[in-house]
């Protein structure tokens, strides 16, 4: 058995310390690879899964991890890749979700109905147990988070709960309802860009 | 979290029907707004007249006298 330490070290260290580790190996060997993070024993666990090595991982404390691979004669003989390792952050249990409402209407054919079912929309959402983390108004969308709209009282639930509701502020000047805007904050283009390239989901009704 | 309390919840044969009674009420300022039918309730079309249970005689009143109507009038949880 072999022992890398590789406490304190951030990713990618500790799996191209691992790597270097099987490279090493002169036969069948079993690699034990100390660790300090779970991001950490997460990354060389995806790496072990890759080369079809077992793996088992082991949490002695907080600040401790074990992760011991069993390093086989057929990952020995693959090739190893030290150059490419890929850090990846853990996924937070939530997902970065975006609803982007465009129009005054939800769908295409008769906008009386898609204005009925757009206040619907933002009600049954307003309802969900997982609220999206943006909501995000522009062109006729614009129209609904302003004074008098219905669907003001559902958006204002849904800021008090931490929900982000951003309008374009180009767009309330064109339709003359910058001082009618009632709920979250006026946005721009560079904003919004920003905010749909970054989500994990974008909900588009 | 959410607060649940009582509702009154208005359902409608038809999705017409629902919208003409969205436009009457706001005409007449009548209280209550257009929601999708609660998960709870398996009845009528897909869009329902939400308002407070102390508005159920008025709303009653007023839809049978513009010719309205309604299908049912419930009082749930939301």
């Amino acid at each position: 058995m072999i022992t890398v330490n590789a406490i304190g070290d951030a990713c990618p260290i500790p799996v191209v310390k691992t790597l270097n580790a099987i490279k090493e190996l002169k036969g069948a060997d079993v690699i034990e690879t100390l660790v300090d993070n779970e991001i950490a024993v997460q990354n060389l666990i995806r790496m072990a899964d890759k080369k079809g090595c077992p793996v088992k991982s082991e949490k002695i404390s907080d600040k401790e991890f074990k992760v011991i691979i069993e390093v086989g004669e057929a990952a020995l003989a693959a090739p190893i890749d030290t150059d490419n390792v890929v850090c990846e952050l853990p996924k937070s249990g939530k997902k970065n979700t975006v609803v982007v409402i465009s129009s005054k209407a939800m769908g295409h054919g008769g906008d009386e109905l898609g204005t009925a079912l757009m206040k619907g929309f933002i009600f049954a959402l307003s309802q969900q147990e997982q609220l999206p983390t943006t909501i995000l108004f522009y062109n006729g969308g614009a129209n609904i988070p302003v004074e008098g709209s219905v669907s003001l009282e559902d958006l204002k639930n849904m800021e008090a709960q931490g929900v982000e509701i951003l309008t374009c502020g180009t767009c309330l000047n064109f339709y003359g309802l910058t001082d009618k805007l009632a709920v979250g904050e006026v946005t721009n283009m560079y904003t919004i860009v920003e905010k749909m390239t970054g989500a994990d989901l974008i909900v588009k009704p | 979290m959410r607060v649940k309390k009582p509702t009154l919840i208005i359902t409608f044969a038809t999705t017409t029907q629902a919208m003409a009674v969205e436009k009457f009420c706001g005409d007449n300022q009548l209280p209550g707004r257009i929601i999708p039918v609660p998960r709870e309730i398996t009845a009528g079309c897909g869009l329902s007249w939400k308002a407070a249970p102390e508005d159920k005689e008025q709303l009653a009143t007023a839809l049978e006298g513009s010719g309205l109507g309604y299908e049912e009038m419930y009082i749930i949880e939301i």
